[in-house]
């Protein structure tokens, strides 16, 4: 009944109930779109680690965020492989330098990645498909998300990086996150030739591959003994806790999307409230006529809320889907890994409900002055 | 009809606002509530542009500060944040052209230092700039009166505002820059942006000591910062300048410095876009809410309007109420908005290190919104009042 009774009052203002549906539909996508862009940056500061091959993560004691990682000797990495738990310790190089092949003759910063390519660390086939090219002397694999300041990334095309001339060998599609503009990859050997005045035997992250079956935490916790306490060892969860939170405490992302998330909550529910308050005034003859009669004010409340929880739901799903949509543009345009997830979805329903309630609450107060008397006032 | 002219008498004499607002005054819980409903859909637009605002401002804020009528760099220098010197040689040719007054190098360092945090003991990368203590090129009042201290070695003035990991608020009395010992000596207020969460200003011979030039002799030069003499042309110094200097080092005014960063940001950032999708709806929910209103106030004021109609009223001055109406409630919504915004921003500006401010312009530009909003959304509702017909009043 309180079903039938909200359900006859929205279809019958069919104007005002889409506009309220509209109202919601923008405040719900405003929502996602905030919370897309709180999610997405941690997440794109971990890309790389996402897809890379490893169960544990060896970095030195001054490891900030992937791209400030600090350096430690590769005797630790050494050591490591000696575990028995351990099937492959890979160094990983980072290093910064000039692109002086820009466009307009500008010299853009390119994030170079030094790595072994037989331990084949990605989980990107495109990447691993290529890895051979980067046998050959001064040669490096581009990221396809560099910019387009940094000219055109065709294979064959020599490129100045610093005073080196590098040959592209080919691009490969994994993302450049927040490691840079552009992001190379290199092989060790072709590493210091770039930067020689880097010395191999001081790595930037070693990842660590585990044998099949053995548990990651317990073999952080026997490396760790192996290792000593100069560097730290992160299990894939660890890693992803302390990326997330460098993004979002030690970054103004958090409380930027943050506010604009509790915003645009407050926005949906004076939209929905704003046409709850005007339903309840306009049927204020009605429900009190329906207290005349006997029903409750609980019954009333209900309607309202029904009514509420009709809206949120009927703005909800077209929101979702035009979200999908505006995520997909946001992936083109910032080449951020915004994606949809479950979690998200029922976080942002849970919300919408919220807002439902919220705005029926308030325009509650409205169906108290609903008074048997005053119809025949 | 010879009653209208009598009637447009006395619509003056009733005054231009007076029906509008009476309208706007006569349910009072609606009006909380259309100023509340409004008020947050601005209040939305605000915060998104300021965010906006304050993205591009950050990372503008030093080069503001750069005091200099021309600048040289590397030509191939695509932004403000990053490291591509040129050799003090090529700022000496650019002194010795006539109208120069002065041209002194500024040193700076972006990913080259780091911080060591006395309080924890954690080290941290910082920005860096140094000048001669004698020619500071950089107007923060405060570096003013520790100049001279800086002209001595291992000393440095820090940013109060610098992320608070850093431990740079209150300036401690010393800490470390790549494991050297510093002594601090005073502190500026100047905010981190999006990619250096603090900034130390040390003398050029501090630099120096920090980060010698492999090749010997002083620091290469990050921004060359000249001064012309009182009345000499720009545009011929401008021209003498990069004659004298080779062609890889650009000739730049302060103008087209700022342009530089500034469109360096807007293509590779996305903050842009990102803000104006939140401003467009708060824009659109703010014509929703509008509309709801100026639609339900039409819909019950119908009978009256139709009685005016019947008394002669054109339609131009029913829609000039509701239109004068409509403006009221924009102000009714904006007002307390912007006065929610000056206090927000300051909070999430204090609380985020970032520069957000209500600025004249963004009040104008917001208020601006507001109206197009509210009035979009009236011209959409007013269709009712034209076509009220006396008749159905009775």
């Amino acid at each position: 009944m309180r079903f039938a009774l909200a359900w006859r009052i929205l279809t019958y203002d069919t104007g005002r109930t889409a506009l309220a549906v509209a109202g919601v539909f923008m405040a719900i996508l405003l929502v996602f779109v905030q919370l897309g862009f709180f999610i997405a940056v941690p997440q794109g500061g971990m890309l790389f680690y996402d897809r890379t091959r490893f169960d544990l993560l060896i970095a030195s004691n001054g490891y900030e965020y992937q791209v400030q990682p600090g350096d430690f000797p590769l005797s630790q990495l050494d050591r490591a492989k000696t575990a028995p738990e351990v099937a492959l310790a890979a160094p990983l190089y980072f290093g910064e330098a000039k692109w002086r092949s820009g466009e307009d003759g500008k010299a853009p910063d390119v994030f170079v990645i030094g790595l072994d390519p037989q331990a084949r660390i990605f989980t990107v086939e495109d990447v691993n498909r290529q890895l051979a090219v980067l046998d050959r002397t001064d040669t490096a694999l581009v990221d396809s998300a560099t910019r387009p300041m940094f000219g055109p990334l065709t294979a064959g095309r020599v490129v100045e990086i610093d005073g080196d001339k590098v040959t592209i060998g080919g691009d490969y599609v994994l993302g450049t996150g927040f490691m840079g503009l552009g992001v190379i990859l290199v092989s060790a050997p072709n590493f210091v030739r770039l930067f020689p005045y880097r010395n191999l035997s001081q790595v930037n992250l070693g990842l660590i591959q585990l044998k099949p079956g053995i548990d990651p935490d317990l073999a952080a916790a026997s490396l760790r003994k192996l290792l000593g306490s100069d560097i730290q060892i992160f299990t894939r969860p660890e890693l992803e806790a302390h990326e997330t939170a460098y993004w979002t405490t030690r970054t103004s992302v958090g409380l930027l999307f943050g506010s604009g998330l509790i915003i645009s909550f407050i926005v949906g529910v004076m939209v929905v409230y704003q046409v709850l308050a005007t339903q309840v005034s306009r049927q204020l003859p009605q429900f009190a006529t329906l207290k005349a009669v006997g029903y409750a004010d609980r019954f009333l409340g209900g309607t309202v809320i029904t009514m509420a929880l009709l809206i949120a739901m009927a703005g909800f799903f077209p929101a979702l889907a035009a979200a999908q949509g505006v995520y997909a543009v946001i992936r083109e345009e910032t080449l951020l890994p915004v994606e949809m997830s479950g979690t998200r979805v029922a976080v942002v329903f849970a919300a919408a409900l919220a807002m439902a309630a919220g705005s029926a609450l308030l325009s509650m107060s409205g169906l108290r002055r609903a008074d048997p008397a005053d119809l025949f006032g | 009809m010879t009653a209208t002219p009598r009637l447009g008498r006395q619509r003056r004499s009733v005054g231009f606002v007076p029906l509008a607002w009476r309208n706007l005054l006569a349910n009072k819980p609606r009006l909380l509530r259309s100023s509340g409903g409004i008020g947050f859909a601005v209040l939305l637009m605000v915060m998104q542009l300021g965010f906006e605002r304050a993205f591009f401002n950050a990372s503008l804020e030093v080069i503001r500060l750069l005091d200099g009528d021309i600048f040289l760099q590397r030509a191939s220098k695509y932004r403000f944040a990053t490291e591509n010197p040129f050799p003090s040689r090529d700022l000496e040719a650019a002194r010795a052209v006539p109208g120069v007054a002065s041209a002194w190098p500024l040193y700076a360092a972006w990913h080259r230092l780091f911080w060591r945090n006395p309080a924890d003991g954690k080290n941290f990368l910082v920005r860096v700039f140094a000048f001669d203590p004698d020619q500071p090129i950089l107007s923060l009042p405060e570096l003013d009166a520790n100049l001279k201290g800086l002209s001595d070695l291992d000393t440095a003035i820090v940013d109060r505002r610098a992320r608070r990991f850093l431990g740079m608020d209150p300036a401690p009395p010393a800490a470390e820059l790549n494991g050297s010992r510093i002594k601090i000596i005073g502190s500026f207020a100047l905010g981190p942006d999006f990619e250096n969460d603090g900034t130390v200003v040390t003398g050029d011979r501090t630099f120096a000591k920090l980060l010698p030039n492999p090749r010997g002799g002083p620091p290469d030069v990050e921004l060359g910062v000249i001064k012309l003499t009182p009345g000499s042309d720009p545009i011929t110094v401008n021209r003498a300048i990069t004659a004298a200097v080779p062609t890889d080092v650009a000739v730049l005014t302060k103008g087209q410095l700022l342009e530089l960063e500034r469109k360096f940001q807007a293509d590779v950032s996305s903050a842009g876009p990102i803000f104006a999708m939140g401003t467009l709806v708060g824009f659109v929910v703010g014509m929703l809410i509008s509309y709801q209103i100026i639609y339900t106030d039409l819909a019950e004021q119908q009978p009256q309007y139709a009685t005016m109609k019947a008394m002669g009223y054109r339609s131009r001055y029913l829609v000039q109420v509701v239109l004068e109406q409509a403006t009221l409630s924009a102000l009714a919504g904006w007002v307390p908005a912007s006065l929610a915004s000056i206090v927000l921003f300051r909070i999430v500006g204090e609380v985020a290190l970032l520069p957000l401010r209500m600025t004249v312009e963004l009040a104008l530009v917001s208020l601006l919104l507001t109206l197009s909003m509210c009035l979009i959304s009236a011209v959409l509702a007013v269709r009712r009042v034209i076509t009220a017909d006396p008749a159905e009043v009775f």
